[in-house]
Formats: structure tokens, C-alpha cells, sequence
């Protein structure tokens, strides 16, 4: 589904992260004139255009095509391990997470860890990776009141979803562990650890 | 150099374009909020579009130049030069040692463009200040009383500007959901009205509940589950879940920079091809530049 997204861009739904990945992949490897810039969602990609070079209506017909020819992709990116220290300072929500799956602390560190999580798309915050794949028996709701500053290198989870903060933040999510990898400077090339369609494997070390 | 004597509220260190290349890795666009009175600033003052100058947000700013330089000040403050008033949205020479003080005027932001560009390092690929997580600009920050900051070199002819800027509504388009919602009408703008986004306020449209997450444009009009309409602006973040039934079109998003709380807005919808011809008339009316005659003091000459 195509729709209209202001005369300068389209958002482009596909329904899943990784059609989205394989959609701006494949426009940028290949770019369709008058596009300037894919962004991926969560199941959508945000394309916009150059209004002087390209009628918007233009564009949408073009990716038709396109969306007809691109199929679901096997992961695209790297495989990234990240170090965790789970619990205690560094993991202040872990006993509540485990009390509301119903597991000992262990169990969740174990079923987080033995996940392997995607990067579904980045933003929030720069660097800042939604990572689906949760096993349902760690799916928690958010914090009902988020905290004002979550420190950066908290692994967090919500609802089906993981996440790394990269700076400190606000953030609702519930905090389990901490690395100490740095996940976005930009003045690094590239700027971001993950990028969509990277697989996540998160290492339990102890502190 | 220039020495800021007073910041003010909030100023920063920005440049018209930003950083649109690396939201697939979170990082947002920034830039400056009214890119339209960036852009002129910069060209009024012989510099080119993207060159870094200062977005002044409700005045307040004081700054003394070591060496004489031509600057220009575009859009919603006045300035002054030695305490004598400086014509708006004209191009002014600051003698070595003038102080420019920028006051509040009719709208939330000026840019103040000096001839030669502020010379910060760029990162990414711009040189605009990324506030919120600091990078960027001068030190990744909002200036402080005492920053020093490095002008380029500059032989170009500085311009008057005999353009215009609309002042009727703010025009809409389309956004990809609940497109039969109508966002047609007076709001007023609220107390949250920053770089991010400028909320609205006066009534409150059905809740539209959530949608996937999902990229977000320049001028996309989000609406939370409070009803209350967000219009995202340069330092919106690259993703939002929350859906949009239309977007400011880009002939106006500077406009909507201009907003401070308590503005009466009205929006009115057009259609895409009448969107496409605004922006037209846009940049048609930044062009409006021509050499200043020898009446006009704006003109220092060439210098280093």
C-alpha cells in the first residue's frame, strides 16, 4: 500500500520490517530518479522525493513496480554480539520483569540470551535499535511512569521489543541489564553499532 | 571572531539542510527550524544556503565582532548595531568592535548569517548543532556568554532582498491516515512549541489511536492520543507511531517556526499540485536578491 505523505514524500507499507529493509535496499542500490531519501519503519518505508524533479504520483507509480519484484529478504546485516551485565545496579527492573513473566531472574536473563533478536529500523534516539524477536514469555508492559534518565548502555525491554539506550535518556522501558558498548558516537564511521537488519546476541558477563 | 556578550534564551549554531542522510541510523534531520529565513539570511549576507549561522529563538542575544563583517538578520526578531536600529530582513555592516543585539520581534526565531560562515567543524555532514544529544555546532551546545566563534573569509557582494513571504494560512496536504479528519480552521498554538514541534491547542480531534512506527517528514501533523495536533519540525525524531492525517506543505513548515504559544494558526488544505506550486513561489521569492545600490550602507566591501 502506497499513500501520500505530504506532495514531497510517500510512505511505502509493506507489513513487516523485513520487507521494509528489503524495499530501501533495493532503492538504494538502485535508485528510482526524483528519490532522495528512504527512511525504514516498522513495517513501512518513508520515501521522500525532490518535488522539482519528480511529481510524487510519478514516484508512487514506479514503486509499484518495484514492491511487485521485492521479495521478504533473509537478514541482511552482520551478526552482533553485545556484552551484558544483568541485574542488580545494572538491571534495576529485572526482578519485576521476572515476577510479571512469571520467571526466576535467571530464566529471563537466559530466554534474553538466547534469543536472536533483528534490528527492525533505528530512531528515538541517534543509534537507538528496535530489536523484535522477543519470545512472548518476556513480553512486559512499559514503565506506567518512564524514568526521567535511563543511563546509556541499559538493555531494556517492552512489549515485543528489546532495545539499547546509546545516551542517557528518558525512557519507559523496563531497564534488565547494562553494556558498556558504545552504540553511537558521531564522530565513528560508521555513527551506529546496529543497523537495520543486523541479528542481535546479547552475552551474559558478570560484573 | 565574534564574542557572544549574551546568549539569550536559546542560540544555536545551525545550517539550512541539516543532516537528512543518516535517519535509517536514528539520527534526526536538525538543521535550522525555519529553513526558508535561514536560507535567505546566508544569501542576503553573500554566503551560500547551507553555510552555519545562528538561530536566535525570542531574542535576547548580544554578540561584539573583533573585525568588520557584513550579517544580515531574517525573520521573526529586530536587531540593532551600536544601539542603532537595523532595518528587518536587511543586509547590515558591523564595524571591528560593534556589538549586534537581536530583541524580540514579530515571530519565535531570527537567523542571524554573517558573511564568511561560522567555521565549526562539520559532522555528518552538517554543521548544525544537534542539541539534545549534543554534537554538533559549537561544542554540541546552546551558546554561553563568552563563546568565541571563527567567521570565514568572504569576498562576495552582499544583496537586498525585494521578495515577499505569504502570511495567509498555513497550507496542508494529505498525511497517510484518517485522511477525512479536517484539521481546516483556527488553532492556537500551545506552550509546547520548540524545534521538535509545535503542539496545538483550542479543540481536540477524535483519538486515532496508534499506528506502526514509522518515518516521519519535515511538517508531518501527528495526532497523539489527546487529540491535540503536533506539527513536527527540524529536530522531530526520525520515527513516530502516532498517526497523521496531513502535513504542513513545505512552502510553509517555516512559517510554522515561527509560531510562539498563544499564536492564532488557521490551516487550510490544498491540493498536491497547488503544494508544488507554493513551493515554487517560495523559492521564486528567495531569489528576489539584487546588488544594494550606493545608498545602501550594507556594504563594507570586500575584506578578509
Amino acid at each position: 500500500m502506497i499513500r501520500p505523505f505530504g506532495e514531497s514524500a510517500l510512505l511505502v507499507e509493506l507489513g513487516s520490517a523485513e520487507r521494509a529493509q528489503a524495499l530501501a535496499a533495493s532503492i538504494r542500490d538502485n535508485t528510482i530518479g526524483g528519490i532522495v531519501a528512504v527512511v525504514p519503519g516498522a513495517e513501512s518505508v518513508l520515501v521522500e522525493l525532490d518535488p522539482w524533479e519528480i511529481e510524487s504520483e510519478r514516484v508512487a507509480h514506479a514503486l509499484e513496480g518495484r514492491l511487485a519484484r521485492t521479495a521478504e529478504l533473509a537478514p541482511i546485516g552482520r551478526l552482533r554480539r553485545i556484552p551484558v551485565i544483568y541485574g542488580g545496579e545494572h538491571g534495576p527492573d529485572l526482578a519485576d520483569v521476572a515476577e510479571l513473566c512469571g520467571l526466576t531472574q535467571a530464566e529471563v536473563i537466559e530466554r534474553h540470551a538466547a534469543t536472536e533478536l533483528r534490528v527492525l529500523f533505528l530512531g528515538f534516539a541517534p543509534g537507538f535499535a528496535y530489536l523484535g524477536g522477543l519470545p512472548d514469555e518476556l513480553h512486559v508492559p512499559r514503565l506506567a511512569t518512564p524514568r526521567t534518565r535511563t543511563p546509556a548502555g541499559s538493555v531494556a525491554i517492552a512489549g515485543s521489543m528489546s532495545g539499547i539506550y546509546p545516551a542517557d535518556l528518558p525512557g519507559g522501558w523496563r531497564v534488565i541489564g547494562r553494556t558498556s558498548l558504545v552504540l553511537f558516537d558521531p564522530r565513528g564511521d560508521p555513527p551506529a553499532y546496529l543497523a537495520p537488519g543486523d541479528t542481535v546476541r546479547f552475552e551474559p558477563i558478570s560484573g | 571572531m565574534i564574542e557572544v556578550l549574551v546568549p539569550g534564551p536559546l542560540t544555536s549554531v545551525q545550517d539550512a539542510f541539516g543532516r537528512p542522510d543518516w535517519r535509517h541510523l536514528g539520527v534526526p534531520v536538525g538543521g535550522a527550524a525555519d529553513a526558508w529565513s535561514a536560507r535567505l539570511a546566508n544569501r542576503m549576507a553573500g554566503n551560500s544556503d547551507n553555510d552555519a549561522l545562528l538561530e536566535i529563538t525570542l531574542g535576547g542575544l548580544e554578540l561584539r565582532c573583533e573585525r568588520a563583517a557584513n550579517a544580515a538578520l531574517v525573520g521573526g526578531m529586530s536587531v540593532s548595531v551600536d544601539s542603532l536600529p537595523v532595518a528587518a530582513n536587511a543586509v547590515f555592516p558591523a564595524r571591528a568592535g560593534s556589538v549586534i543585539r537581536v530583541d524580540p520581534g514579530s515571530g519565535a526565531r531570527g537567523y542571524l548569517a554573517v558573511a564568511g560562515g561560522i567555521m565549526v567543524p562539520p559532522i555528518l555532514g552538517s554543521r548544525s548543532t544537534d542539541l539534545r544529544s549534543g554534537f554538533g555546532g559549537h561544542d554540541g551546545r546552546a551558546l554561553r556568554s563568552g563563546d568565541l566563534l571563527e567567521i570565514g573569509s568572504s569576498s562576495t557582494t552582499p544583496r537586498r532582498w525585494t521578495g515577499s513571504r505569504p502570511d495567509g494560512p498555513i497550507r496542508i496536504v494529505p498525511g497517510p491516515h484518517a485522511t477525512g479528519i479536517s484539521l481546516d480552521g483556527e488553532w492556537t498554538v500551545g506552550t509546547e512549541a520548540d524545534r521538535t514541534g509545535v503542539r496545538l491547542d483550542g479543540r481536540r480531534l477524535e483519538a486515532l489511536g496508534e499506528v506502526p512506527s514509522m518515518g516521519l517528514p519535515l511538517g508531518a501533523v501527528q495526532v497523539p492520543p489527546d487529540g491535540r495536533p503536533i506539527v513536527m519540525l527540524a529536530d522531530r525524531p526520525v520515527t513516530g507511531g502516532y498517526p497523521v492525517p496531513a502535513c504542513v506543505i513545505r512552502a510553509d513548515v517555516g512559517r510554522v517556526a515561527q509560531l510562539r504559544p498563544g499564536d492564532k494558526v488557521t490551516f487550510a488544505s490544498v491540493s498536491l499540485g497547488e503544494a508544488r506550486e507554493a513551493l515554487a513561489s517560495a523559492e521564486a521569492e528567495l531569489a528576489a536578491l539584487e546588488a544594494p545600490g550606493d545608498e545602501n550602507l550594507g556594504w563594507t566591501g570586500s575584506h578578509e
